[in-house]
This record gives structure tokens, sequence and C-alpha cells, in this order.
């Protein structure tokens, strides 16, 4: 494996893996911009411009886009979250020279209205697909409810509502703003040719323009706020938790991935024995994101309406005692196995390079190879994750729950304050 | 391309297959019983899924919380399935684990040691499962889909039905079990990094049992209706609609799964372009090829909001229609292209290959060589598509549809 890295005078940078004995490729554009650089009024800008760079540019519709694509039989997808929006492609080597320029040329987007206004019913219909998913619903909602005005807590897909206000106008000035050379990331990975790269980035993508780019960094500590909704057509109980950890550039990150796996992965943490292997959940699971500046820790857990009381009872004691008894070194000997084998697993193929690539260079601006990761993993101590702890109580979360209607006097104090609200 | 296949019959009939990777540090395996939906006696939908849980609640000498434990020490990453024909578990690992992690899986299959206290959790769990389909409209109505296109028993829903898993008792299940882990029809495969001859001998060791006689073949019955709805009052109609076609070993598969890639291959390809791109009628549109060994169609999904529902139907069954008019050169092209890039990027991922070689083996009773398929896929052209389609039109179609209100 070899790094390669070079910046444009215009702020672009260029990254890169060489991987000659890998049989594909990847390569994408890692634009930092999400919901939480987005106006109110303009809320789910960030997906909708997304999609709309697959529509073509001045030279290309986006028929001719989809086919310059597939004659390559390039798997490629695009994702925008809370603050990136990724554009990427794994490819055989032959084809990655043309996947490259076809990305660098989508880059700069022609934003027709009559394509804006197809692909907003495109949208909407995603919003009421993610409606019909109570368990990507119930996360959406406990992040607003947990960042309660902090721009992180901003919805992604945005409202049926902010997305039909949305003009073509506002995308076009948001898109000036947020595609700057300097707020982007070119990243390659697997078997292809640095130079040739190079040379195509600094021809084409030279004469874009820098712009005055940032985002406001702020830490949230969490609302800590509890809510149930109700929604008739529903079966099951579906609960999310939130609490606040340490952000993308904190060393400590490991320390709180690890706890995390600890107390919730799928198989063989403490919600697992608790709560799935004996039936009180069907699924429960913890995981840690590192954000920009922030960070949380979110669990996801799902039951019938009989076992909320006990589920949540249990969730509180496995908190209560991890604040009180710690950790085990065989847990978090586990813990570790499990990630290191998964990370290793991920980075054999070329498109999970790439995205370690890209991210750690959108937050770190550095370069982790698998070893760096694999050691940072390894050095991580029981006392670490004990300090991690004290720092940030599990138990103190924001908590949000969807499920079916209920009979009223069943509720109990303990599972929070409640809404009238239907959706 | 030059692959290597390894393969070694046990002495009990066990099929044993490898496929070395040089640029993995990792293996993955698969083991692929002959325990799946359809080979269920009648009357116990679901116990599938019960099996899957239960035989990890203690095994060999561990109990539940010591496999378990012994299992994530190994860093191992966990997968099992229940299909129409098998159950399927496997493991991705770094390639040092590999002899402890068969000395633990060997347990599992030979001597779990299926409790009744254990069996009552694992049941409950599978009873969830199939509660938590109603929230989950999209899964289920592709479920509901392949139960009402298949004739019975092949498109048995594999997470079951309440009544049938409540009646599940834990005697009945351990017979289930016995009978259907039948060793001489099992296929285990690994892909990585690994050596071979001493694969072949642990296991050896470890299934060390007699042969046992083949299951009976299953017998068919009718399909059902050919549209059905499901109420719910959620924000989108799920569509899910099938069509029969050429099963995996018919000579005619190739240029089926050409056909189907016209159709929905990429993003250039015709459902995607008339559907989304031209009207914008849905988010998430899509239809590929569903292959069993008796029986194969071409499975599409699209949820949409009500008030669109009926022209996507429309629209979805029309481009179905006029498949067979005509197709283009360059739409072959790049139908091919895809299917043939897909499979050399799917190659670098030790699992994918593990299940790959494994399935093949069952379907085919033998692997095929990637060149092979490369060259099968190269082969086809606008005629043979063309003619394909006209000898084997894509007509009469099983639809399933969840939402709010009911399409024509």
């Amino acid at each position: 494996m070899e790094f390669k890295k070079k910046k444009l005078t215009n702020g672009l940078n260029l990254i890169g893996e060489v991987n000659k004995s890998a049989k594909s490729a990847a390569v994408g554009f890692f634009v930092k911009t999400g919901a939480r650089d987005e106006p109110e009024q303009v809320n789910g800008v960030s997906h909708f411009l997304e999609h709309m760079l697959f529509k073509g540019t001045e030279r290309l519709s986006a028929l001719e886009v989809n086919e310059a694509f597939d004659r390559t039989g390039t798997e490629f997808n695009a994702a925008t979250s809370e603050e990136n929006t990724v554009f990427f492609a794994k490819v055989l080597p032959e084809y990655l020279i043309e996947v490259t320029k076809l990305w660098i040329e989508l880059m700069r987007p022609a934003l027709r209205d009559e394509d804006f206004d197809v692909e907003k019913n495109v949208i909407k219909e995603e919003i009421a697909m993610y409606k019909d998913l109570p368990s990507f619903d119930v996360m959406d909602r406990c992040r607003s409810l947990h960042f309660d005005g902090h721009p992180c807590g901003n919805s992604v897909l945005g409202s049926e509502e902010s997305v039909g206000n949305l003009t073509a106008e506002q995308m076009r000035g948001y898109f000036a703003r947020r595609y700057a050379p300097n707020n982007m990331v070119l990243a390659c990975a697997g078997n292809f040719d640095w130079g040739q790269i190079c040379s195509i980035v600094e021809e084409s993508c030279s004469k874009w323009q820098k712009q005055a780019v940032g985002r406001k960094l702020e830490h949230c500590p969490g609302s800590k706020k509890k809510k149930r909704f109700e929604k008739p057509n529903l079966a099951r109980e579906h609960i999310c938790l939130m609490s606040p950890g340490v952000p993308a550039q904190d060393p400590r990150r490991f320390a709180a991935l690890l706890l995390a796996a600890i107390v919730g992965d799928d198989v063989g943490s403490r919600f697992f024995w608790e709560l799935v292997d004996k039936a009180l959940a069907e699924a429960a699971a913890m995981q840690f994101g590192a954000m920009d500046g922030t960070g949380v820790f979110h669990s996801y857990i799902r039951c019938s309406s009989e076992n909320v009381t006990e589920v949540l009872d249990t969730i509180k004691g496995i908190f209560g005692s991890l604040s009180k008894n710690g950790i085990t070194k065989d847990e978090l000997k586990k813990a570790k196995n499990k990630m290191l084998s998964a990370l290793v697993i991920k980075n054999e193929l070329p498109m999970g390079r790439l995205l370690d690539l890209g991210f750690n260079w959108i937050y770190l601006e550095q370069y982790r190879t698998i070893e760096d990761d694999i050691s940072a993993i390894r050095a991580v101590t029981v006392d670490d994750v004990h300090s991690l702890m004290e720092q940030f109580n599990l138990g103190d979360f924001t908590q949000l729950s969807i499920g079916p209607a209920q009979d009223r006097g069943q509720r109990t104090e303990d599972r929070g304050q409640k809404t009238e609200d239907r959706f | 391309m030059t692959e290597r296949l390894d393969k070694h019959i046990l002495k009990n009939g066990m099929v044993l297959l490898g496929e070395p990777m040089e640029a993995v540090e990792s293996v993955a395996f698969v083991c692929m019983l002959p325990g799946g939906a359809a080979r269920l006696p009648d009357g116990c939908c679901g116990a599938g899924s019960v099996i899957d849980d239960w035989i990890f609640r203690g095994a060999g000498d561990r109990n539940s919380r010591q496999l378990g434990d012994a299992l994530d020490g190994l860093g191992l990453h966990r997968a099992s399935s229940v299909g129409s024909s098998h159950i399927t578990f496997g493991a991705a690992l770094e390639a040092e684990n590999l002899p402890q992690a068969l000395d633990l899986y060997a347990d599992i299959i030979l001597e779990p040691h299926l409790k009744k206290d254990q069996f009552e959790l694992a049941r409950q769990l599978a009873i969830d499962g199939v509660h938590a389909l109603d929230d989950d409209p999209r899964q289920k109505v592709m479920l509901k889909l392949r139960e009402q296109f298949y004739p019975s028993p092949l498109g048995r829903s594999t997470l079951g039905n309440i009544d049938e898993l409540t009646a599940l008792t834990a005697k009945s299940t351990r017979a289930i079990i016995k009978g259907n882990f039948n060793l001489s029809e099992t296929i285990f495969a690994v892909a990585g990094k690994y050596d071979f001859d001493a694969i072949a001998g642990q296991m050896e060791n470890l299934f060390e049992t007699g042969r046992k006689k083949l299951l009976e073949p299953v017998t068919f019955g009718a399909k059902s209706s050919e549209y059905t709805h499901i109420h719910n009052d959620g924000a989108q109609v799920h569509i899910g609609l099938m069509t029969e076609t050429v099963k995996p070993t018919d000579e005619d598969y190739y240029n089926a799964m050409v056909a189907v890639s016209v159709l929905s291959g990429g993003m250039s390809a015709r459902l995607f372009t008339e559907v989304r791109e031209k009207r914008g009628l849905c988010y998430a549109i899509g239809a590929r090829y569903h292959g069993l060994k008796d029986a194969a169609g071409v499975m599409c999904y699209a949820g949409t909001t009500p008030e669109n529902g009926q022209k996507t139907l429309d629209v979805i069954i029309g481009e179905f229609n006029r498949l067979s008019e005509g197709i283009s050169e360059e739409e072959i092209q790049r139908a091919k292209v895809g299917l043939k890039s897909s499979l050399i990027l799917q190659s670098e991922s030790s699992s994918s290959r593990a299940g790959g070689i494994a399935g093949d083996y069952y379907m085919f009773g033998r692997v095929r060589n990637l060149d092979e398929i490369k060259n099968k896929v190269e082969a086809t052209s606008v005629d043979s598509v063309l003619g394909f389609l006209r000898n084997n039109k894509f007509q009469d179609f099983t639809v399933v549809t969840i939402g709010p209100k009911c399409l024509k």
C-alpha cells in the first residue's frame, strides 16, 4: 500500500492509497456539507442536491449520465448525512479514469428547473418511504429531540413542507457556497495509476473557485428529554436512546467505539445477553457515532408494548451497573477481537478502504494506515473506558419512542413525558 | 482470471469446497444444511427461525453464554439465514482462528443442547420477528409475494406464521433437527486464506458420522391467487410483482439474466428510467432474477404514495410487456458489462465467494468457473435475448400490495 496526496492551489485535496494487487478500484468525492450546514428555510437541500448531481451537466442529460456509468459496469451511489455528502463508485481498474472524469464533471451540475421539479417528487416519495420504516423514523426524531436546536438535529431528508417550498434558485445558491474545492476531497483506493489521476484533476478542477466556507462547531450535551409518539398502524414499540460522546477528532473515539460494542453489539454484548437472549426485546443495539466537534451514543430497541417497562428497567440496570462496577477485562478483549477482525475484513475491499481514507481526511486531515487503527484499538485499556464513562454517563440519555396506541391506564411514570402528537 | 477450486467429499457424504484468495488475510465459511422452509413438515412454518437461534444456545461442553463468549473471543462475524431449501450458517474471521471456529461449529451442528427453557426463548424471538414484520411492509410484501408466486411449499415464509410457531414444541422441533440436519446432503465451503488439507483432515475428524439416507424430495401444491392486498394505513403502497421465467439450470438462463438486466440492471435500465427518472413516481424501484432449483421468477418491488400506486403498477407491467418488442444493441452491451463487472467486484470478498461456491454446488452440482460465466454472458446477443423473450414472455403476474388502498 502506498499513500499519495496533492493539494491544488484552490484548496481541493486529492488523496489515494495504491494497492496494485487489488482487482478493483474505488473513487469518490467527499463533500463537507450536510443537514447541519443548512439554514432552516432550506432544510433537506443537501440531500436533494445529492440527487440533482446525477441529473446532468450543461453537456450531459440525466439519461446520458446513467448510461455513462452503466457502460463501465460501475457500482456507484451517494449518501448524505448530517455533515457529509459522499459520492462513491467501485469499478474495474480499466474504467477508473473514465469514472473519475465523470464524477469530476458531475461536481459542476446544471441544476435545471425541469429536472428539479421531477426529482422533487422522488424526494417526497423517499420521505414517505422512511415514514413507513419506524426503525429509521425513531432515530431521526430522537436525533432532533437530543440535539434540540443544535444544527446536528436537522433532518437529513427535510420535511414534505421544507422540501415542497424549496426552489431551484435556493439550491443553486447553496451549491455555490458549499461545493467549493476547498470544502471537498477526491479519494481513490485500490488498483490505479496515481500520476494519471493527478493530471486529470489538475486539468479539470483547477478552475474551480475557492470560497469562504466554514462550520460552527459546538459540543452538544443533549436535551435528555423523553417523548413518546403514537402511530396506530404500528405493531411494536420502537425506542431510541441518545447520549453525548467524544467528537471524531478526539483520540478517545476508539474507547467510545469499544464501549458501544460492549454495551450493544448485535451479539455477545450486555444488551444482547440481558434483553435479546432473554427474549425481552427482539432487537437491541448501541452504536457510537463520532461527528465534527461532537459525538453520540445511540441505541435502538424493538419490543412488544407489554415488555416496554421491563426493557427500560433492564437498560437502567445495565447502565447503573456499568457506572458502578465498570467493564471487565474479558469484555474489552472480546470487543477488541470483533472490532479488529471487522477492520481487517472491511479493508480488504477497495471500497471499504476508500471510506476510511476519505473520512480520516475530512475529519483529521490525516492519513491513517490500517495498522495505525489496529494499534489504537489494541492500546485502549479498561481505565480508558472507565474515564470516558465518568465524563459521559450513558444513563443520562434522551429517549424517544414510537409505538401503537395504548391503554391510558397502563402508562407509568418512568416512561417519561408523553405527548399526544400523532403523525 | 485464474481461480482454483479445492474439493473433498467427507466419508459421511458432506461436500467440502474451497476457493483460495491470495490478496486477503481473512477467511469466510458457510455451511448449508438441508433444513430450509420448504423442507419442513406441514404445520411447522417458522421452525427454521427457531432452530437457527436454538442451536446456538449451548452445544458440546459449553452452555449458551460460554458458547457465545467463545465465538466472540475469536472475533467471528456471524451470519445465518433460513432460505427455501437450506439453513445456512457462516462467519468471516481472521484466518488464524479458523480451526477453533470449526471446532465450535461442529459442536453446534452435532451436539446442540436443545434445552426446553431455551426453546421457549428461541420460539418467542421467532414469534416477535413475525410481529415485527407488520412494521416493515417492504420486507413483508416480498415474503408474501414469494408465498403467493411459488407453488407450495417452495415460497413458504422463512420467518413463519404465528399459529404454527405457537403450536411448535421442543420435542417436535428436535425431531425436525434430527431429520433435516442430514450431513450427507450438507455443503461446506471456505474462501480466503486457508490450508485445505488441514481443514479436510479436521472436518473428517469432527464430522465422523455415517452416511444417512437422502431426504424425500418435496412435492408441490398449487399456486395461490394472482392478486392479494393487505391493508395498512402507512404512508406508501408497497407493490411486489413476480412473473415466471426459466430456472438457473435452463440453457436460456444467461439470456434471462441479460433480459432482467436490461429491465433493471443499472440506473439507465428501463424500470428506473421510466418509473423514476421520467415520471418521478417512486424512490425505490427495481427487479431482479430470483431462482430456486425447482422454479424461478423475475421479482419486482416498488414503493409509492397511494395516489401514484395505480400508475406505478401500470407503468411497471407495461415495461415488462414491452421488453420482447425490441432491445437495442447498446442496452445489451450495458447489461453484459454490468453483469460481468459485478461478478469480478464481488469476487474480492471472501464471504461472497464462500456463499457463491456453496450455492453453485447446490444448484448445478458443480462450481462454475468465473471465466465460464463471463463467456456465457458474452455469448448472448440482441437476437438471443429477444428470441428467448418471445418464447418465454413475461406475462401472468402475481401481485401483492400493502398499503392504504388496493390496486386494480
